[in-house]
């Protein structure tokens, strides 16, 4: 029993780092109405610019995140330009395989400029455990929370309250009216697109300390994982993709706990096709939410 | 029962919108069928109803006394139900004779065995869509686009790419949706002649149709939709006599009056 | 280039003939044995893209885990040679099968999804399939893959040489491309092509668009899955780092560069891809940056391949109409 409730915690937690690049990833989609396959790879550059900058900044956890969003954001930048700018009018597939060609770029530069070892990323955050009667967390785990609580409540607050956050959303609804109301379509876009890319590049760090590893081929699995719990969550819904993400995190612990940890992966993506077939449209109520 | 298509109290909501409610239509073998309606009236709705794009919220829809309100939309063309559609949904990127071809895709049975050997079966259907395929351009005055992309071609002519696709499949009935929009009126005549020509070979035909004169001058039956209901029904000096349908469709009496001396003319 | 289409379009038979007369000679001028392996590689590689291209060429099912179809094959093959000792022939058969059936399961989602929805479910699907091989410890070996695969053999004719495979992979790409050409230009083909370039209008045609789908699915699976078989005796040795999403990805690009969509692009870009490889041999990893570069640079300026049509659905051409009278006029005057 206790074993199952610390794989809950686990879960949770890791779901919590789902659930911030589920939303990075519906921002980006929403906005460019576009589905990127880059994410994991921008995902990836963020844990790398974290871990250098841990390494020469001592583990500042608040320096890292800055730096991972900063690399992620001008990643996206880079991604907004070669991958969605041009193609909005023409069909998906194109910028589609386009994103696909960017992360095999993004992933074999990765692998020679960093190297294609696992690099350690130790004790980022104290390994102090806590324990509430039979319930026991780490502060690792408490730290990733409170910075993904965090981060959801920024990004709440800015999609809800600033001029900025609701063009934002005007644009992720309907381009051709957001445009006609005399919102710059392009430059929010991108904007939108860096902001996803930044906090994708922020979760993508809290999975390396995670893990306390990055690597170069990291991205792959990530991106499904945000692309799963995305698409648990309608795919443009911000908050119902987070709480894909949770959900996918619990699942996939608790499953591991039925069976081995090497089918970590393959539990996500079974996970997945079962709510595609069950379920197309995920969480949201709404049909026809589909980009 | 008779009637080659009826419905009976077909209705289709979205959510709290009745885009249509409570309409009976029935169609005889035979007929040109126009519903006529203000924009937003429902035809476009009731048309994917009945060729089951959108399934119907309460009511059901016959064809050829079966009951087909819950059919996909595949197994209803099989039925013997083509269509257009309001903005033409062409192969653009396959040429005519191309685009006709699949239209005859339910005249033939060629399985990946008989494509894989070139089986009787297979020399058979080739030679049938072939000869249907040119047949009906032909007959739809399209022959020499054969080998023109689809996507090309001018509006007016699209559209008669597109009846003809439909017609490749020898359906029972043939539902156009809005086939004369964006077409001048040469291109109008063209084809209400056309699809007169048509129904004399025999062919049910219920159309969509903005353009008054066009319908007056083409349908035998036509039904007036206006926020989802049926407010008339009858043959066209009925239809047009009908105050109800004047006050609904052309908004005032004098306006009225001015579209009426249209369509006599 | 128009010129040259309309050339090898009026004597088809006869080029056709001349290409195969000379893929069948010209391995036997004592080329190197390393060379012939890049043949063999070449021939191999066209077929499991021509394969992948007919799903995603030609019904438009942009399937993005062919790695996964490929992996089946080469594993049925494996497991049943090595353990049951059944000769290479009847497995080869079964490899396709496996994988077709596989495909099947696959492409039931498909029936309510759409796009980029199918393309996560085959990258998922590739995954999930790589992740069984290389944890399913009983079956596959796990890590350490399976080794010592037998050679093939015919009527005491031993598959030895990397000669004798690029013989046994020339037949199977000639039979592929026969059979795949008669599918394409027959009622089947059409209804594919049909749904690639809108479904909507397919279905109120009556093309079944599910089914066909299907089929379309299983069918591209199956000859990834008879490739995959041949590999795993040509090499003798497999284990599932191959069959990765990166050689998924290796797969695409060669359609993508060659052109989806037309039966010759994948001849091409398989030649491109494969000689790129070898021409790139000194430069290392970098090469893979070449590739991944060298997609985006064709969906910026080519998006339906070197060999592609610039008027289809593929090239993301966006049809004009004032333009209508012109191209339609040198249309009709090719033809």
């Amino acid at each position: 029993m206790e074993y199952i409730i610390s794989q809950l915690i686990n879960g949770i937690c890791q779901g919590a780092i789902y659930a911030l690049m589920a939303i990075g990833y519906s921002v980006v989609v929403g906005v460019t109405g576009m589905v990127t396959f880059t994410h994991g790879e921008v995902m990836m550059l963020g844990a790398f610019a974290s871990y250098y900058v841990f390494l020469w900044a001592g583990n500042n956890l608040f320096l890292g995140i800055i730096a991972s969003f900063a690399a992620s954001w001008i990643v996206g930048m880079a991604v907004y330009k070669i991958c969605y700018e041009h193609f909005f009018n023409a069909p998906r597939h194109i910028s589609l395989i386009c994103t696909v060609g960017f992360s095999m770029l993004l992933k074999n530069l990765a692998q020679i400029l960093f190297g294609a070892n696992r690099l350690p990323m130790l004790n980022i955050i104290e390994n102090q455990v806590y324990s509430l009667g039979p319930v026991k967390i780490n502060l690792l785990q408490i730290v990733i929370l409170l910075v993904v609580f965090a981060l959801a409540a920024v990004l709440s607050l800015f999609l809800n309250r600033t001029r900025a956050g609701i063009a934002l959303r005007a644009v992720s609804q309907e381009k051709t009216a957001a445009y006609m109301v005399g919102i710059n379509v392009r430059r929010v876009a991108m904007t939108g697109n860096c902001i996803g890319c930044g906090i994708g590049g922020v979760a993508g760090m809290l999975m390396a300390i995670y893990y306390q590893t990055c690597y170069a081929t990291m991205g792959g699995t990530m991106s499904m994982k945000a692309f799963s719990s995305s698409v648990l969550g309608g795919m443009t819904d911000v908050r119902l993709s987070a709480l894909g993400g949770l959900c996918i995190g619990i699942i996939e612990n608790l499953g591991i706990t039925f069976s081995s940890a090497n089918f970590r992966d393959a539990f996500a993506f079974c996970f997945l096709i079962l709510v595609l077939l069950i379920r197309p449209q995920g969480f949201a109520v709404k049909k026809g939410a589909r980009p | 029962m008779s009637g080659l298509l009826r419905t009976e109290g077909v209705c289709c909501y979205f959510g709290g919108l009745k885009a249509v409610d409570n309409v009976d239509m029935q169609v005889e073998p035979g007929d040109i069928f126009g519903i006529i309606g203000p924009n937003g009236a429902g035809k476009t709705t009731f048309f994917n109803v009945c060729s089951g794009i959108y399934k119907p919220t309460h009511g059901k829809v016959y064809f050829c006394d079966q009951d087909i309100s819950n059919m996909s939309q595949e197994a209803i063309s099989h039925l013997g139900v083509g269509r257009t559609f309001q903005t033409t949904q062409l192969f653009q990127f396959m040429s005519v004779l191309e685009n006709v071809k699949i239209g005859c895709h339910m005249g033939t049975k060629t399985n990946m065995f008989d494509a894989i050997f070139h089986t009787k079966t297979y020399r058979a259907d080739e030679q049938y869509a072939e000869e249907k395929s040119m047949e009906t351009l032909r007959n739809a005055g399209l022959e020499q686009y054969a080998n023109t992309l689809a996507g090309n071609l001018s509006y007016g002519i699209q559209r008669r790419v597109e009846i003809a696709r439909s017609l490749a499949s020898s359906p029972k009935i043939l539902m156009l949706d809005e086939p004369a929009a964006g077409m001048n009126r040469l291109e109008t005549d063209a084809l209400r002649d056309f699809l007169k020509e048509l129904n004399a070979k025999g062919q049910t035909i219920l159309l969509i149709e903005h353009d008054m004169k066009f319908v007056m001058n083409c349908c035998n039956r036509i039904m007036v939709l206006n926020f989802g209901e049926k407010i008339c029904e009858g043959s066209p000096e009925f239809v047009s006599g009908n105050k109800e349908v004047q006050t609904a469709y052309f908004g005032s009496r004098t306006f009225g009056k001015d579209v009426e001396a249209n369509a006599e003319n | 280039m128009s010129k040259i289409k309309a050339f090898v379009g009026k004597h088809r038979s006869l080029m056709l003939t001349a290409a195969l007369v000379f893929a069948i000679v010209f391995p036997l001028f004592g080329f190197k044995k390393s060379m012939v392996r890049i043949f063999c590689r070449i021939l191999m590689y066209f077929t499991l893209a021509g394969s992948l291209n007919i799903t995603n060429g030609y019904s438009g099912q942009t399937s993005l885990g062919h790695a996964g179809f490929y992996c089946i094959g080469a594993y049925v093959m494996a497991i049943l040679t090595t353990r049951f000792q059944i000769s290479f022939w009847p497995v080869l058969l079964l490899s396709g099968i496996g994988a077709a059936v596989a495909g099947l399961i696959i492409s039931v989602p498909t029936l309510r999804l759409k796009g980029i929805y199918l393309s996560i479910i085959t990258l998922g699907a590739s995954e999930v399939i790589r992740i069984i091989a290389l944890n399913w410890e009983g079956v596959t070996g796990g890590s350490f893959g399976i080794k010592d695969i037998p050679r093939p053999t015919f009527f005491g004719f031993t598959f030895d040489s990397p000669l004798k495979f690029y013989y046994l992979f020339l037949g199977v790409a000639v039979i592929f491309l026969l059979i795949s050409y008669r599918l394409i230009h027959s009622r089947v083909g059409r209804s594919w092509m049909s749904i690639r370039e809108n479904e909507l209008a397919a279905k109120s045609l009556g093309v079944r668009t599910a089914p066909a789908k299907m089929m379309n699915f299983a069918y591209g699976a199956f000859w990834a899955g008879i490739i995959g078989g041949i590999y795993a005796v040509y090499v003798q040795y497999i284990d599932s780092a191959v069959f990765s999403l990166d050689e998924g990805f290796n797969i695409m690009s060669m359609i993508i560069i060659g052109g989806q969509g037309t039966l010759i692009g994948p001849i091409v870009g398989s030649i491109v891809v494969n000689g790129l490889t070898e021409l790139l041999r000194p430069i290392g990893v970098w090469r893979f940056v070449m590739y991944a570069a060298l997609i985006i640079v064709m969906m910026w300026f080519r998006p339906q391949g070197l060999m592609g049509e610039s008027n289809s659905i593929l090239a993301g051409a966006k049809i004009k109409m004032r333009k209508a009278g012109k191209t339609g006029g040198k249309k009709e005057a090719i033809s």
